[in-house]
């Protein structure tokens, strides 16, 4: 009775600013005068318009998923096994993008990467031409600025993954004729693959709803978020918006929960 | 001697891309820290430059001037806001985390996950239900509050939660009850005092977090209570590179100091300052 009192604040908190708003997203997801109908899911998955942009979403946050997995495999690797000099240093600075908001690393895209960025700049002292001039407003520029923002979470999850693998099992396999393709397949991989595939669905997840880095730099590629923005701001219908934010959130959901689940059968399992 | 060879051939190449990455993640700051506080004329013309005189120095600090003078009060008004999510969040979470940890029923582990939720909720999509649901209070300065809320709420019950569970609060409190005590006694001097460094890390992660929450901030604010983040964008689109430069300073002043507060005396699992892109 008494933990029910100390916890009322909070369960009135969740149910107002959580449970309430996403139930008046879902039915006005589905609500079209005064009758339910699915019509707003169906033309999101029909209508070309809507298509790219849940397609674009997906696909640009799974190839920045993709890539930041596999390249923050080194420092992960560093910072969980290895000592060197000013590591401290170097991990606080990898910690630094997470703080960021969406926008932040947009603006930062554009200053290294814009028409008269920094980078352009430089490489115009030294050839003559700015290669990479406005690329920040192009796919280069959005996974770029996305993948900022994801280095960081990857290599800290992965960290924290490899701490726990013992570099021993290796040298082991090694010293009993193992040759390093099969290190990788029977030792290395089985080992290190649910924290791999974990970690592509953190990151999977913060791309699918990011929304900042969109704003400041996307010039005509269409992304669910963006296009969510759009219809709140203006010419779009409210049963579209709601469709593609419960969509979002399902997505979201989906992925956080199926990867939890699986890995927490893994743990139990072992 | 071949098989070593390739050992550290592995490793050249972790050191290589962990450099590089390096490279890449300071750069950009460091660029808009140079351009904060350099004279940046040279670039060309500002707009903004009637503000800031015929400053010829080298180092200046004009721009910041210019940033307090517009967007001063959207400064002051997200400080305000963190500090008042800071304080809602401890009244709110300091007793229900007690409450989750202490009662082993189903619906205490419900009302934990739930907390946890809007993690993993998209801003975009929250921010519209919100404005959906609250349409006619919409403008009201504390729906911006009550966004933030939802977003801190659950880093102080994570790091709440995990303090009370690890700890030996549990045993302390048995031991204050064979002595008699009651129990708001032991609530206020035996559970308080022992989660004071759990406080103190989760109030660091939420004033961070809100300080610096774009979503709800920009999605819900409105030209009377402009959220810093708001003024963030403002600036992002229509001001010049040192002006915006200046802003996003001030904006890092306050969350890298949070940043190595943190890392000095947390050391938890939950103390990661990560704010939704």
């Amino acid at each position: 009775m008494r933990g029910l009192l100390l916890s009322l604040p909070l369960a009135l908190m969740i149910g107002l600013l959580l449970l309430y708003p996403l139930t008046t997203l879902f039915w006005g997801s589905v609500a079209s005068a005064g009758a339910i109908s699915i019509h707003s899911y169906i033309e999101l998955f029909r209508d070309d318009y809507y298509r790219t942009a849940l397609l674009h979403s997906f696909l640009l946050s799974a190839v920045v998923a993709f890539i930041s997995t596999f390249l923050c495999l080194a420092p992960a690797w560093l910072f969980a096994n290895e000592e060197f000099a000013g590591k401290r240093l170097v991990r606080a600075l990898y910690t630094l993008p997470m703080s960021f908001s969406g926008i932040i690393v947009g603006f930062l895209a554009v200053i290294m990467l814009g028409r008269i960025g920094v980078v352009p700049q430089l490489f115009e002292k030294a050839t003559g031409s700015n290669y990479l001039s406005g690329s920040a407003y192009q796919l280069v520029g959005l996974v770029l600025a996305y993948l900022y923002f994801e280095i960081p979470r990857a290599t800290l999850t992965l960290e924290s993954a490899l701490r726990k693998f013992d570099p021993q099992l290796s040298l082991a396999a090694r010293s009993l004729g193992a040759g390093i393709t099969q290190r990788i397949r029977l030792v290395i991989l089985p080992l290190i693959w649910r924290p791999l595939v974990s970690t592509f669905a953190v990151t999977l997840t913060v791309s699918l709803g990011s929304f900042g880095v969109a704003l400041i730099i996307s010039k005509r590629f269409s992304l669910l978020p963006l296009e969510i923005y759009r219809a709140i701001t203006g010419y779009g219908n409210k049963s579209m918006m709601a469709a593609m934010a419960i969509t979002l959130v399902l997505l979201a959901f989906i992925i956080n929960y199926s990867v939890r689940n699986w890995t927490l059968g893994a743990t139990e399992k072992a | 001697m071949r098989r070593r060879r390739a050992v550290s051939f592995a490793m050249i190449a972790a050191h290589a891309v962990t450099w590089v990455l390096l490279i890449v993640i300071t750069a950009p700051v460091l660029v808009v820290l140079a351009g904060a506080f350099f004279n940046t004329s040279f670039l060309g013309l500002a707009s903004e430059q009637w503000a800031t005189g015929n400053d010829r120095t080298f180092l200046t600090s004009s721009w910041f001037g210019y940033v307090f003078h517009i967007y001063g009060g959207s400064l002051a008004f997200s400080l305000g806001l963190a500090f008042l999510c800071v304080g809602a969040c401890i009244l709110i979470s300091v007793p229900a985390a007690y409450a989750i940890v202490r009662t082993h029923s189903l619906r205490s582990r419900m009302l934990e996950e739930l907390a946890l939720l809007p993690l993993s909720v998209p801003g975009i999509a929250m921010s519209i239900g919100l404005i959906q649901a609250y349409s006619i209070v919409r403008g009201q300065w504390w729906l911006i509050l009550c966004g933030h809320l939802l977003y801190t709420m659950p880093l102080m019950m994570r790091v709440l939660t995990s303090a009370l569970r690890s700890s030996e609060t549990a045993r302390l409190e048995v031991a204050a009850e064979s002595l008699g005590a009651s129990w708001r006694q032991r609530f206020l001097f035996v559970v308080i005092p022992n989660l004071r460094h759990s406080i103190i890390v989760g109030s660091l992660l939420v004033f961070a977090i809100s300080w610096g929450e774009f979503n709800v901030s920009f999605l819900l604010n409105t030209p009377l209570h402009q959220t810093f983040p708001a003024a963030l964008y403002a600036t992002y689109t229509g001001n010049s590179f040192a002006v915006s430069s200046a802003a996003t300073t001030i904006f890092l002043a306050v969350v890298v100091p949070a940043l190595l507060a943190l890392q000095w005396i947390g050391g938890g699992e939950f103390t990661r300052l990560e704010q939704p892109a």
